[in-house]
């Protein structure tokens, strides 16, 4: 294992979902031990729901001075289970990295379903934030895992930021980084593992400058139907045709337009697009739509 | 038949739009702007031009409205100055970078504050980055060949880029001169039917304006900007055609009396003509100056300059506007960087004169370059000196 | 054509506002534009002002948009869209291009509308253009990160007003940007919203069916902005509307037409309650907000009342 004064970060997470702040009550409780640290958001214009990254880079003894997106990460951390499907997760990870997954699954479990060989940190950050907070808001609980599988920072500097920062909300918080720090499972860097590429993630990048369309016009109507946005969904509509009275409300009010007449005239929602966001659950008259979590 | 009348230049620069047989112009008052549009006005009340006359309620509409209407494939025109130019701005740069040749003239005035309505080139030189064809004319008939010359350039598929036509307020705009309107059928056969290749059409949608993100900015800017370069292959071929069928020849820089010359002044727009009578006094007196006039100023035609400066020792150049804090007039500042490293480099001088109108006469440029010939030979305390300030 | 879609049970496939947007779950102004999209039809250039639903929807190289699209700037739909209907008409009169009685539709959030880009809605509604103004109001500068607008309500508290010690929140009353578009005169008018989904399409339509100036005002829940759970937009856009908050109505030719008949309308607070973004308030500030509302649902009422016409009851 190599070791760099250099510890780089890098967050997947879903927008709303806490990635950027993560990331930023982390700097802060590196900066607070003395050290020199950086915070910042892959800068776009991603909305809620979406899946999105921040970057951590902290070094105890000098200043940082890159400012580029951490394309060759030490830790990566998946906030979202679901994401594991969707992207790399050890894209770029450096020789002896740390993936850190909020998951149920066993290290086995994954390493089978993701074939991820990196060190695994894997911790149920879903289920304490639920019991710790009552609410599914994890970064906190993440930011324990993070703590125990990398000792970057220390479970006592990261307080003061969690006081500033939420408050009375704190204590709770601060329960949920210690269960996280007890119950985080560890999977050691199994040698088959080799760093990929460093594409990042997420870029259609292979146009040219000589192929780009006069004004950069879009030529191809509608072709977003190509973006699969049901990524973004952790929970998902199941429709009973039994209780449904074909009344068209879901149809309607999907913001995505994603819920579409069978043969029998019944709805049904196009999982593809679909992000779950349980309005043709709440709108339907008949209660036969019925939000389901995306387990995985 | 074409007909030498006597026409204030802002009317015939109206007829040109009119002979361009505009679709649609979109426009708001400015001096000394206003007798263009106002004519314009006319002439579709009168039923003379068929277009569509938009009265915005500003020139940051006047200008989106045009991106509109160029984007259906209208042919479109407007025109402003100073201020309007400014509140323009950040519509200028879509109009480039989306592509659409829009011609727009520029009866260039100095800005505020204070209130100016007198001409210099304060406005052009804001709006020099926004990636627009842009030429300078010194006198009416310039102006008129350059409106219809204009529209072929922009709208040839090689090049589908906006057009600026620079013309000083004033003393170009408000001035009575005889002009030679070419005929209807003849600027027909010089410019053909606007083609727009994506026009806005529900029969075949295109998105316009999409959001362009870290990955591909960089490719869609290095695209436009070889693009404007390579214009100028099309604007040197617009106007030689246009001087076969005209018989009035422009290039991206003019050069008068500049044989032998030893002794260079540069200027733009309707100076040049002041500028023509002190070299032609000065030539008499034995002195070997000669003129250099800017027409082209974008794209910047650097070949052409290097060439017309190979045998002068010194370069006067004389901005009508200042780049506030840097190092001289913007145009000065071009020349020296387009000299730079050049095997044979003049000195070069730069003035700044002729703000918010204040006039340059001819003994005034006689004064100016021999002020600048003293420079070159002793040096001078500053980058650049101002002519004609009070003490 | 556009009528299809009104009538309960039918359903149209026409989805000129692709899936496959980048907009936030449970967004209900991707909802406004999807079924304003539906009623618009084929046969229309969209003009979009910088916001929330032009960057949803058109991250190069996708598009949203199955029917030509154009965004330029933040300020200027109306005027974009003043040069594409002047366009459109004269190259027809000049015989360029055929007759095809193309719609054009601009589109901008409440910011576009109501404060940066009210000089030029202003002048292309006083100069006539044929063409529909769309306002999705979701009342705040969403795309940048929720600020505050001319639209933002009493009470509320975004990035730029915010709640605190010394402070409840926006401090003015919202913007009435429908009447400034009477003001102008124009021959429609309407407010709408998405969780009265065949009432907004049918207002769209009747929109483009007018000749000349339409505007049409859409007011949409912003689950991120309003600080809300995703599922709950339509339930809250209902309740706007429910409480007299934000009335449903029609003027056409100056005729003011409220076209649900509230006999009572439930109180404001069951409505601020459901939103974060009001969750700061007082009692006596939801009292206070009550009173204004009550008020000026009946100036409404009022000036709906000398029309003559009935309201349909809900
Ligand atoms: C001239 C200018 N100023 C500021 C901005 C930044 N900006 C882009 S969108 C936006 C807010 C949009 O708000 P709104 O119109 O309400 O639409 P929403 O995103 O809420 O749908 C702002 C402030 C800009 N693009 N242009
Ligand atoms: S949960 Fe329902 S309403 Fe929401 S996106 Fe999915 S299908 Fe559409
Ligand atoms: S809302 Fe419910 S009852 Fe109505 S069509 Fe959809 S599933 Fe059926
Ligand atoms: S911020 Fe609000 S308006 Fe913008 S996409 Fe998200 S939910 Fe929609
Ligand atoms: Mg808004």
């Amino acid at each position: 294992m190599t070791k760099s004064k250099l510890t780089e970060i890098r967050w997947h997470g879903r927008g709303g979902q806490g990635a950027v702040t993560s990331a930023e009550l982390v700097a802060q409780a590196a900066i607070g031990e003395g050290k020199y640290a950086q915070a910042f958001p892959s800068f776009s214009p991603e909305r809620r729901g979406a899946p999105v990254m921040a970057f951590n880079r902290i070094n105890p003894d000098e200043p940082i001075r890159t400012r580029a997106e951490v394309d060759q990460p030490d830790v990566v951390l998946i906030m979202d289970p679901n994401l594991l499907s969707i992207l790399d997760a050890t894209s770029g990870l450096k020789e002896g990295g740390t993936v850190i997954i909020n998951t149920k699954k066993s290290v086995e479990q994954v390493r089978k379903d993701f074939g991820i060989s990196a060190r695994l940190a894997l911790v149920d950050a879903n289920t304490i934030a639920q019991e710790t907070l009552g609410v599914l808001i994890v970064n906190t609980t993440m930011i324990g895992a993070m703590i125990k599988a990398t000792g970057v920072i220390s479970s006592e500097s990261i307080k003061e930021p969690f006081e500033k920062r939420f408050g009375r909300l704190a204590e709770r918080n601060i329960k949920a980084l210690e269960r996280a720090v007890e119950e985080t499972k560890i999977g050691e860097w199994l040698e088959m593992a080799k760093a990929k590429t460093k594409e990042k993630p997420g870029t259609k990048g292979e146009l040219s400058w000589k192929e780009i369309e006069i004004g950069c016009f879009i030529t191809k109507p509608g072709n977003s139907v190509e973006i699969k946005t049901g990524d973004w969904k952790s929970r998902r509509p199941e429709f009973d045709f039994d209780k449904c009275n074909k009344c068209t409300l879901c149809y309607f009010f999907c913001p995505e337009g994603c819920i579409a007449k069978t043969k029998d005239g019944y709805f049904e929602a196009d999982l593809f697009y679909c992000k779950g966001c349980g309005i043709c659950a709440t709108e339907c008259p008949k209660d036969a739509i019925t939000m389901v979590e995306e387990a995985k | 038949m074409t007909k030498r009348e006597g026409l204030e230049v802002s009317i015939a620069v109206a007829d040109a739009a009119m002979l361009s047989d505009v679709d649609v112009v979109s426009a708001y008052p400015i001096t000394p702007q206003t007798h263009i549009v106002e004519h314009l006005a006319e002439l579709v009340a009168n039923g003379e031009l068929k277009a569509a006359y938009i009265p915005v309620e500003s020139e940051h509409s006047a200008m989106s409205a045009c991106l509109g209407a160029s984007a259906i494939g209208a042919r479109t025109f407007t025109a402003t100055a100073s201020q309007g130019l400014e509140l323009m701005h950040e519509v200028l740069y879509v109009a480039s970078a989306m592509r659409f040749p829009i011609v727009m003239a520029v009866a260039n005035r100095a800005l505020s504050a204070p209130i100016s309505i007198w001409g210099d080139h304060s406005d052009v030189m804001a709006t020099r980055d926004v990636g627009w064809i842009q030429i300078f004319v010194e006198n009416g008939q310039e102006a008129v060949d350059n409106v219809i010359c204009a529209f072929r350039m922009g709208e040839d598929k090689r090049v589908l880029l906006p057009v600026m036509i620079h013309l000083d307020g004033f003393v170009l705009t408000h001035v009575i001169e005889p002009i030679e309107l070419p005929d209807k059928k003849d600027v027909d056969r010089f410019l053909p039917p606007f083609k727009y290749p994506l026009p806005l059409d529900p029969e075949k949608p295109v998105t316009m304006g999409a959001f362009g993100q870290p990955f591909i900015y960089t490719e869609v800017k290095w695209a436009q900007e070889i693009n404007l370069e390579k214009s100028k292959d099309v604007i040197l071929e617009v106007w030689q055609e246009f001087g076969k069928a005209f018989g009035r020849q422009y290039s991206p820089i003019e050069q008068y009396q500049t044989d032998g010359a030893k002794v260079l002044l540069l200027t733009m727009g309707s100076y040049s003509e002041t500028a023509m009578v002190a070299v032609d006094k000065m030539r008499n007196d034995g002195k070997e100056v000669g003129l250099l006039k800017l027409r082209l100023w974008r794209p910047f035609p650097y070949e052409e300059l290097r060439e017309s400066i190979k045998s002068a020792e010194i370069l006067i150049v004389l901005d009508r506007a200042i780049s506030f804090g840097g190092p001289g007039g913007p145009v000065c500042s071009e020349v020296k960087a387009a000299l730079y490293g050049g095997e044979k480099q003049p000195k070069v001088v730069g003035f700044v004169g002729g703000l918010g109108g204040r006039d340059i006469t001819m003994s005034g440029f006689e004064e100016m370059i021999n002020r600048g010939i003293e420079i070159a030979r002793t040096g001078s305390k500053r980058e650049f000196e101002i002519y004609g300030v009070r003490e | 054509m556009a009528t299809a879609v009104h009538g309960p049970g039918i359903i149209t496939e026409l989805e000129p506002f692709t899936p496959g947007h980048r907009a936030c779950s449970g967004c209900a102004e991707a909802l406004a534009v999807r079924l304003a999209a539906k009623a618009i039809g084929n046969n229309a250039i969209i003009v979009n002002a910088t916001g929330c639903m032009e960057v949803v929807a058109s991250p190069f190289p996708y598009t949203s948009w199955r029917i030509p699209w154009i965004h330029t700037l933040f300020e200027n739909a109306a005027a974009v869209a003043s040069g594409v209907e002047a366009g459109l008409k004269s190259m027809e009169k000049k015989g360029k291009t055929p007759e095809r009685n193309i719609k054009v539709v601009a589109l901008a959030g409440d910011g576009g509308t109501s404060d940066i880009g009210l000089q030029a809605l202003s002048g292309a509604l006083e100069r006539g253009h044929d063409f529909v103004y769309i306002c999705l109001d979701n009342e705040a500068y969403m795309n940048t990160g929720i600020q505050r607008s001319s639209a933002t309500p009493y009470g509320a508290s975004t990035t730029t007003s915010p709640a605190g010690k010394e402070s409840l929140g926006q401090i003015t009353w919202k913007k009435n940007m429908p009447a400034i578009a009477v003001a102008h005169d124009i021959p429609y008018v309407a407010t709408a919203c998405p969780s009265y989904h065949r009432d907004l399409m049918k207002k769209v339509a009747k929109a483009v069916a007018t000749p000349g100036p339409a505007y049409v005002h859409i007011l949409s829940a912003c689950p991120t902005g309003w600080r809300c759970p995703t599922d709950d937009a339509i339930k809250i856009g209902r309740l706007a509307v429910k409480t007299g908050t934000f009335p449903l109505y029609e003027v056409e030719n100056g005729q003011y037409k409220l076209n649900l008949n509230l006999t009572k309308l439930e109180p404001v607070g069951n409505y601020l309650k459901m939103q974060g973004r009001f969750r700061h308030l007082t009692e006596d500030t939801i009292k206070e907000i009550q009173e204004r509302v009550t008020q000026e649902y009946n100036k409404l009422v009022a000036l709906a009342s000398k029309s003559g016409e009935k309201a349909s009851p809900e």
